[in-house]
């Protein structure tokens, strides 16, 4: 065996997909999904600094009980541009438009995704809508809340309306991935990789572009018309013309809820098979949870009215979403019993995916079930627009959304870039993140239950610690973000060379070297087995077995 | 170049331009049919749903023949079906909000307010309004 | 054309022309799918509207030009006929005749465009206009207003959705007459018949729910 090359070379001394076309312009053009991964991983986590920033002046304000360091005008356009930001522009595009774009063809078996060009067209999509709300941030903002109601979003002067342009085009490019992505599991897949070999990641991956392609049609319509009315007053929504306002909340929210499970099914993908790498072992109950997948993206599309309780809509349909609610969450739990299961007896490897993992779960499951207790309709009289809904979506996106894709991050930093990041400071910083994210968000659920309501930019002196408590939680959390960005940017240059796989994961996409080359497989590839399969080697766990026809 | 299955593999190359002009005719006369109906004035719901009936077999007719969905197996008919079954999702419960809701939380409409008995007559038109008022942002 | 020539459209992902061409339909077929999502909004507020004023739509809705709404749906109708047709003859390399029957499905096109002009100019004319814009005395009742606001805007993305059908149908005209799709590859033409019959199928429900009310 030849004497291993120094670190440097050996991970850039063949042309792998980062160095093989050289210079900005390369980029620029590219067609090569794992190059669109990575712009998407620049692009998202300046979107997420940037949504963080709001959230951390959001926090400061509310240090105290009256002004701090904002005024309220400020105040509102500060969670309007936070909620904003986090969710166009980066929890729905991050792990689909990084890790989708990534690892769908190398999980497949194919050279690239069905539509290359479009794959590059939704990055400047992104781009473009997002220099667009930019731009009216800087002028002021909007200050409607994230979910811009009638008539206050129709008759306010502040900048709505490059917000509501800016969101509409990204809204086109999740459509346009969601496309991509569902033909490209639909005609890509390799010879012998059948619907029940898919990767778990590929079965979730594939409900989300589902759920994309239906929903965000209907938000796209619904921001046309909120921007169609504050500009020439139609009356659509304006009850003085024969309009109805809650229609409005209507058309927003049969996107709006399915939007998060467009944010968390992707998260549930990543967990999957997180899951599997780090216990060793099968996914237990892989139908169930293929199928679950499904059944998420479809009845997830049933229970927009329960954002609605509280806001005129008839006791009939408040019946029907609270009880759709309440079933959406079966699914979810079916994963997670499932998931657990499969730990159950496995070899588990502790190491930052897995620590990551762990918040996961308990984040998921606390949150999922004060989402089904918010399903009862009783008691969301009670919770409606305070901050224990606020903790509750939190948990889900912070501790639930944002813990896998940390753990995505670093499951896939290696494959991705060749290198190893310090595992000591990844248990650290996921130290500090879980630990930061309870002392953020726990003392919300108990402001909520008291009462504090949320988008108030003052309260009653006995709100006072626990906000307190919350913000300096919050501070922990963004320290503990800031040192993952510190050591995986350091690990760029100076990590350990990882080699092709370095966590021994029987996953299909450590078959290729890490980073890969740029043309995925020199042949095509033919799939023989199942994915993740631990159980059944001879070979003593070298390897899955992929042979490759010329 | 093979005959009958062309590269595009598609299986409507086997048939010849009369299956588009039969679709075509049968497409006029809904349309006479529609009008028709129209001017009978049948009662509700009939009158709606008759309308939309004929508008379904139109509509059937250019997915099935013109856009050659007979002819393709595969997930298309699935993609379309799914969308359609969505859309009446949406308007199915959106409606049924506002048709079982106390019925003055619904927008002022004539006759609503004599229907629950508050005014013994009914309302007078709605005079012009004045323009909403612009809410300067905060 | 050749098999060569075929090659030249084969993308290098694609194991075969044939997986390239059934990815590229499910794709339309996918965006067309969102195109419905997109109009159904639209719907969803007419039918709330419908259901809570069902006499001003009526009334409302008698002031519509039956006549030309039954002309412009004869004429997408038929422009549908003749982009299937179009596609038929491309898919026979009888190149001429594709254009000769593309160009009349744009000829159609335009009359179903002058038609609606001359509808809202009359409209407009009589101060039948969205919201606060209308004006027309002799029907004031709640929600006569909301019928034109929906009538503008649904016909509005209709019309916008036809003009660049026509944008799309001409690229592809002038493609075919040039000779670059024949029978072994013409997907891109089937893909922009597949968005030309959208539009038809919008506007088929479009006409009885405002004009036959």
């Amino acid at each position: 065996m030849p004497p291993s090359p120094p670190p440097s070379e050996a991970v850039y001394n063949r042309p792998n997909y980062l160095t093989a076309d050289r210079g900005v312009w390369s980029w620029l053009v590219t067609l090569d999904h794992k190059r669109i991964g990575v712009m998407y991983l620049v692009l998202t986590t300046i979107g997420f600094a940037l949504g963080g920033l709001f959230a951390l002046i959001i926090r400061l304000e509310l240090l105290t009980p009256g002004p701090t360091i904002i005024d309220a005008q400020t105040y509102n356009r500060m969670f309007t541009l936070h909620g904003v930001v986090m969710i166009f522009l980066f929890m729905i595009p991050a792990i689909p438009g990084i890790f989708g774009n990534f690892l769908l063809p190398l999980m497949l078996g194919a050279q690239d995704v069905a539509f290359p060009r479009i794959n590059l067209l939704t990055v400047y999509l992104y781009l473009l809508g997002a220099g667009i709300a930019l731009w009216g941030m800087i002028h002021g903002g909007a200050d409607t809340g994230w979910t811009f109601y009638t008539p206050y979003s129709t008759t306010t002067t502040t900048k709505v309306a490059p917000i509501l342009l800016g969101a509409f085009i990204l809204g086109l490019g999740s459509i346009l991935t969601g496309i991509n992505f569902i033909v490209t599991i639909h005609t890509l897949r390799a010879p012998g990789l059948t619907w029940m070999r898919l990767p778990l990641f590929v079965w979730a991956i594939y409900a989300t572009s589902v759920i994309q392609v239906l929903a965000t049609p209907v938000l796209g319509m619904t921001l046309l018309l909120v921007a169609i009315e504050s500009v020439f007053g139609f009356g659509i929504f304006d009850p003085g013309r024969g309009g109805d306002p809650v229609l409005f909340q209507h058309l927003f929210w049969f996107y709006s809820h399915p939007a998060v499970y467009i944010m968390i099914l992707p998260a549930m993908a990543v967990v999957s098979e997180v899951v599997q790498a780090f216990a060793r072992k099968n996914m237990f109950g892989y139908k169930a949870v293929a199928y679950s997948s499904l059944g998420i993206a479809f009845v997830g599309f049933f229970t927009w009215g329960h954002h609605l309780f509280t806001s005129g809509q008839s006791a009939f349909n408040a019946g029907i979403f609270g009880i759709l609610s309440m079933f959406v969450g079966l699914f979810t739990a079916i994963k997670v019993f499932n998931w657990t299961a499969t730990l159950y007896k496995g070899a588990i490897q502790f190491s930052a995916p897995f620590v990551y993992f762990c918040g996961f779960l308990f984040f998921l499951v606390f949150g999922g079930m004060t989402g089904i207790a918010l399903a009862t309709v009783s008691l969301d009289v009670h919770w409606q627009d305070t901050y224990f809904v606020v903790a509750h979506f939190h948990f889900i996106m912070v501790g639930g959304t944002i813990m896998a894709f940390l753990a995505a991050v670093h499951y896939w930093w290696p494959k991705m870039f060749g290198r190893m990041y310090s595992e000591r400071w990844a248990l650290v910083a996921a130290g500090l993140i879980i630990l930061g994210f309870n002392a953020t968000f726990i003392p919300q659920f108990l402001l909520g239950n008291m009462g504090m309501p949320r988008r108030y930019y003052s309260f009653p002196e006995r709100f006072w610690p626990l906000n307190v408590a919350s913000t300096a939680g919050a501070s922990l959390l963004a320290f503990g973000f800031l040192i993952v960005l510190v050591y995986l940017v350091v690990s760029l240059a100076w990590g350990r060379v990882a080699g092709p796989n370095p966590w021994d994961s029987r996953g299909y996409e450590w078959d290729t070297p890490s980073p890969p080359n740029k043309e995925n497989f020199p042949g095509t590839p033919v799939i023989t087995h199942g994915p993740h399969e631990y159980q059944d080697t001879e070979d003593g766990g070298a390897g899955s077995e992929v042979t490759h026809a010329a | 170049m093979a005959h009958g299955t062309s590269a595009a593999g598609n299986e409507e190359a086997h048939h010849g331009a009369a299956r588009y002009v039969v679709v075509w005719l049968a497409l006029v006369v809904l349309t006479g049919a529609t009008f028709v109906a129209w001017r009978v004035k049948l009662p509700e719901p009939w009158h709606l749903l008759v309308a939309l009936f004929i508008a379904g077999a139109k509509a059937l007719l250019v997915v099935l023949f013109f856009m050659h969905l007979w002819d393709h197996r595969g997930p298309s008919r699935l993609v379309l079906a799914t969308s359609l079954v969505f859309v009446a999702l949406l308007i199915g419960l959106v409606v049924a909000d506002n048709a079982t809701r106390f019925p003055l939380a619904n927008p002022p409409r004539d006759g609503n307010y004599v229907r629950t008995g508050i005014l013994p007559e009914p309302a007078p038109a709605l005079p012009s309004l004045p323009e909403p008022p612009r809410v300067p942002g905060r | 054309m050749q098999p060569e020539t075929q090659a030249v459209h084969l993308a290098h992902h694609f194991p075969s022309l044939r997986t390239q061409e059934q990815a590229a339909r499910l794709g339309m077929w996918l965006f067309l799918a969102t195109e419905v999502l997109l109009f159904g909004a639209l719907f969803t507020a007419y039918s709330l509207y419908r259901y809570l004023f069902p006499h001003a739509f009526e009334g409302a809705s008698a002031l519509m030009h039956t006549s030309w709404g039954t002309a412009n749906t004869l004429v997408l109708i038929t422009s549908s006929l003749t982009v299937a047709l179009g596609i038929h003859e491309v898919s026979r390399g009888r190149n001429r005749r594709a254009t000769l029957y593309l160009l009349a499905t744009l000829a159609f096109a335009v009359a179903f465009l002058v038609i609606k002009y001359f509808e809202y100019s009359h409209h407009i004319h009589e101060g039948q206009l969205p919201g606060r814009f209308y004006s027309f005395a002799e029907l004031q009742v709640a929600g006569a207003s909301m019928f034109f606001t929906l009538y503008f805007l649904m016909t509005g993305l209709h019309g916008l959705h036809v003009l660049i059908g026509m944008g799309v149908l001409a690229f592809l005209t002038v493609q075919v007459w040039r000779g670059r799709y024949g029978p072994g590859y013409y997907t891109p033409v089937e893909l922009g018949g597949l968005y030309w019959h959208l539009v038809d199928l919008i506007w088929i429900f479009l006409f009885p729910l405002l004009y036959l009310i």
